[in-house]
């Protein structure tokens, strides 16, 4: 009898242990709904950063055939024949022989061929243009996040 | 009250039995043979794209680098019909801009409503970029108008442009013949065909990427920059080019020949500077390919055609009787009108006796019968020997697509008689390509030393610039002779005050005429006519070679491809900014 007066003093109230179970629940569905927004609002910034890339990749390969269309059109306007007919609308005329005067300059050696692109050599080269942080999962960066917190530190992870 | 509890548990048993059972479900298809196979299928076709990138073809640059080969960007045209929102627009438009069929076009774009096609069609490609800005201002305007009261509002909705690249040769026909061309026409398998095009595919194509790029934007995987095909820069000088081809076409219209050919080359690197045939071709338009290159005519004649080339033959006759010692330029031969070799008579180009002549005035005279004699004062080893280090009957490698070669007869082949030793030494009998002859009498300009003939001085590959440097092929007479050679022939285009001598600039050179052969033997009336000289004499520069076939005005190389010569070293020394000997010749002193 005494035993149950002890037990019944000390025991939580019903609604007391209800409302602990709620909270209980309240505190996980919490977390669970702030996991979620983090991993939401990560998963919809790579989205929309893959869908930019994918814009820019398009934008890269819209340039490159443009550039190759502007040397292209600006050649046909330094063509030969172009050019020619330019110089004759504004008057010039081809030289001869007699038109020319030579004069020596020392150390010219003369028109050298051009030079389009630069000689073969060591040099270094991007491999990737994406940085791997637009690669990584949440696991990954905050795996890597860890080590390099206990890198810095001079701890041994 | 039990039995109210018990019919509760009785349902909430029942809840789960069917909750469980979903889930069971759930798992169950999920993980089905057949679901797999459906997820391995939509990931195959809807989960990524598989994309082979084809890169832009490699330039081609003169030696200063000119452009004579790129690419521009140009459109294809398609519709997808179950996007149309108003057909009529569509029709309208395409067929106003594109100049496309109305009524075929609004079949295609109600394709979708009136058949259920949903397939996207292209209409139209390779529109140019001009129109496809007339077809963006449509769309924006269309996009600004108001909305009407009754019926669809004007929309290209459905109507698509993709850019792509066609090859583009900005010069037109400028350098055709050593071009070739692509045929752009074909997305699939458009190919270089003949000159540089045919001979550098594969180095200007590059190499086609495939990648498999995921569709899924937060799986990110980089589209590997494919770099674009090599570029090449030739030895071509595009102002020599020019200046060329424009004397070939009005050689050719003020002779009536049936095509000129001219070649000018840097004798001490073996680079080609002009290579002109006629007739002109433009590349943009290889369609017309048939049209100017008949069935049996050649691309580019200055490699490809083969033709007895006659009195210019002798230079190297005479430098070879000159190097092995069986003449020298003083030696004395009595010309008597004819020789007798293998059996069989020669005569001299006028059936003329010259009398008393030293080896100047044989090469000045062009005297058949005194070139046959050095050929017999050699022999057939010692002439043959040196004829084929000057690499006739061999390819000159030429890196040009369609060189042609024919085999020399030599003592003991089946087709070679006696006689071929005194006709041979004049050029009549062997047969060779402009390219092969300048490239042999180029020896003789360059101290004796043969360099094999290029056209691509350099190379632009994952962005870095290879030259290529110029290769020997082998000394085929020694210096002093080649000198003696070249003093010889300077000599004899004064002596006879020849019409290829250029005011300010001593040069060497030959004349050439050649009977064609034809069924019944060698026709009189219609001719080859040459022209091979160099200069300055005292330092070549360069070598020019002209060839008009079949002229009608006049069938003398002396009477018609000399002039040519003249103009062309005239046009030369002023482009190649050449002072004339007495100015360099003061500039040289210290």
């Amino acid at each position: 009898m005494l035993d149950q007066r002890i037990i019944q003093a000390y025991k939580q109230a019903p609604w007391r242990v209800q409302l602990q179970w709620i909270g209980a629940l309240l505190l996980v569905l919490v977390v669970g709904m702030l996991i979620s927004g983090v991993y939401l609002y990560l998963s919809a910034e790579a989205t929309a950063a893959g869908t930019h890339i994918r814009e820019l990749e398009l934008e890269r390969e819209d340039l490159q055939i443009r550039i190759a269309d502007l040397s292209t059109q600006l050649a046909f306007l330094r063509s030969a024949a172009f050019m020619q007919g330019r110089a004759e609308t504004l008057g010039y005329k081809n030289a001869s022989q007699r038109d020319i005067v030579y004069i020596p300059v020392p150390g010219y050696t003369g028109r050298q061929v051009v030079f389009l692109a630069p000689p073969p050599g060591n040099d270094p080269r991007d491999a990737s243009i994406i940085k791997p942080s637009y690669k990584e999962s949440l696991w990954e960066w905050l795996y890597q996040g860890t080590f390099d917190l206990i890198e810095s530190r001079g701890l041994k992870p | 009250m039990n039995s109210t509890n018990s019919r509760l548990r009785f349902v909430g048993v029942i809840f789960i039995i069917i909750g469980l059972a979903i889930i069971f479900q759930i798992v169950r298809v999920q993980n089905s043979p057949q679901a797999k196979e459906m997820i391995s299928f939509l990931e195959k076709n809807y989960n990524q794209e598989i994309r082979v990138i084809k890169p832009e073809r490699g330039n081609i640059y003169d030696r200063w680098g000119n452009l004579l080969a790129g690419n521009t960007e140009v459109y294809e045209v398609g519709i997808a019909p179950p996007q149309v929102i108003n057909s009529d627009t569509i029709a309208q438009d395409l067929s106003s801009i594109l100049g496309l069929d109305f009524t075929q076009i609004k079949k295609i774009a109600r394709s979708y409503v009136e058949e259920g096609n949903q397939q996207y069609m292209v209409v139209a490609d390779f529109v140019s970029a001009d129109k496809v800005h007339l077809l963006e201002n449509k769309l924006a305007e269309y996009e600004k108008a108001a909305k009407p009261k009754k019926g669809a509002a004007p929309s290209l909705n459905g109507v698509h442009w993709v850019a792509h690249l066609r090859r583009s040769y900005p010069e037109n026909a400028l350098a055709a013949n050593i071009l070739g061309f692509y045929n752009f026409y074909d997305r699939v398998d458009g190919r270089g065909i003949l000159g540089l095009e045919e001979q550098y595919n594969n180095l200007l194509a590059g190499t086609a990427t495939r990648v498999v790029l995921p569709m899924n934007p937060t799986a990110i995987q980089e589209i590997p920059s494919v770099p674009p095909g090599s570029s090449l820069i030739l030895t071509i000088d595009r102002g020599i080019q020019a200046a060329v081809e424009r004397i070939a076409q009005k050689a050719q219209e003020d002779n009536g020949a049936e095509s000129v050919t001219i070649l000018v080359m840097d004798p001490e690197t073996g680079e080609m500077l002009a290579m002109a045939t006629t007739p002109a071709f433009n590349p943009n338009e290889y369609q017309k390919y048939g049209e100017v290159f008949p069935q049996g005519s050649h691309y580019n004649r200055a490699i490809s055609q083969l033709y007895e080339p006659g009195s210019v033959f002798k230079v190297l006759t005479m430098a070879a009787a000159l190097d092995s010692g069986a003449v020298t330029p003083e030696t004395t031969f009595v010309d008597t009108g004819a020789i007798e070799v293998g059996g069989l008579w020669i005569y001299n180009w006028d059936r003329g006796a010259w009398g008393p002549q030293d080896m100047t005035g044989c090469m000045q005279h062009s005297l058949n019968v005194c070139l046959a004699w050095t050929a017999t004062e050699m022999g057939p080893t010692t002439f043959y020997t040196y004829i084929q280090n000057f690499g006739l009957g061999k390819y000159t490698g030429i890196d040009l697509a369609g060189e042609q070669v024919y085999p020399l007869s030599l003592p003991g082949d089946q087709n070679w008689y006696p006689i071929n030793l005194g006709t041979n030494a004049f050029g009549q009998g062997v047969a060779a390509t402009p390219v092969q002859m300048i490239t042999a009498i180029a020896a003789v300009a360059n101290d004796g030393r043969m360099m094999a003939p290029h056209i691509v001085k350099a190379y632009i590959q994952d962005g870095h610039q290879y030259d290529i440097s110029p290769r020997l092929i082998r000394q085929v007479i020694k210096p002093e002779t080649a000198r003696a050679m070249t003093e010889m022939l300077a000599n004899s285009l004064e002596n006879e005050a020849s019409v290829a001598l250029v005011e300010g600039y001593r040069v060497s050179g030959k004349t050439g005429t050649a009977e064609i052969p034809g069924p019944r033997g060698y026709e009189s009336s219609v001719t080859n006519a040459s022209f091979v000289g160099w200069g300055p004499s005292d330092d070549p520069k360069f070598i020019v070679y002209i060839w008009l076939e079949k002229p009608t005005s006049s069938p003398w190389g002396s009477v018609v491809a000399a002039p040519v010569f003249s103009e062309v070293v005239s046009e030369l020394t002023v482009l190649m900014k050449l002072p004339p000997d007495s100015i360099r010749q003061q500039m040289a002193q210290p």
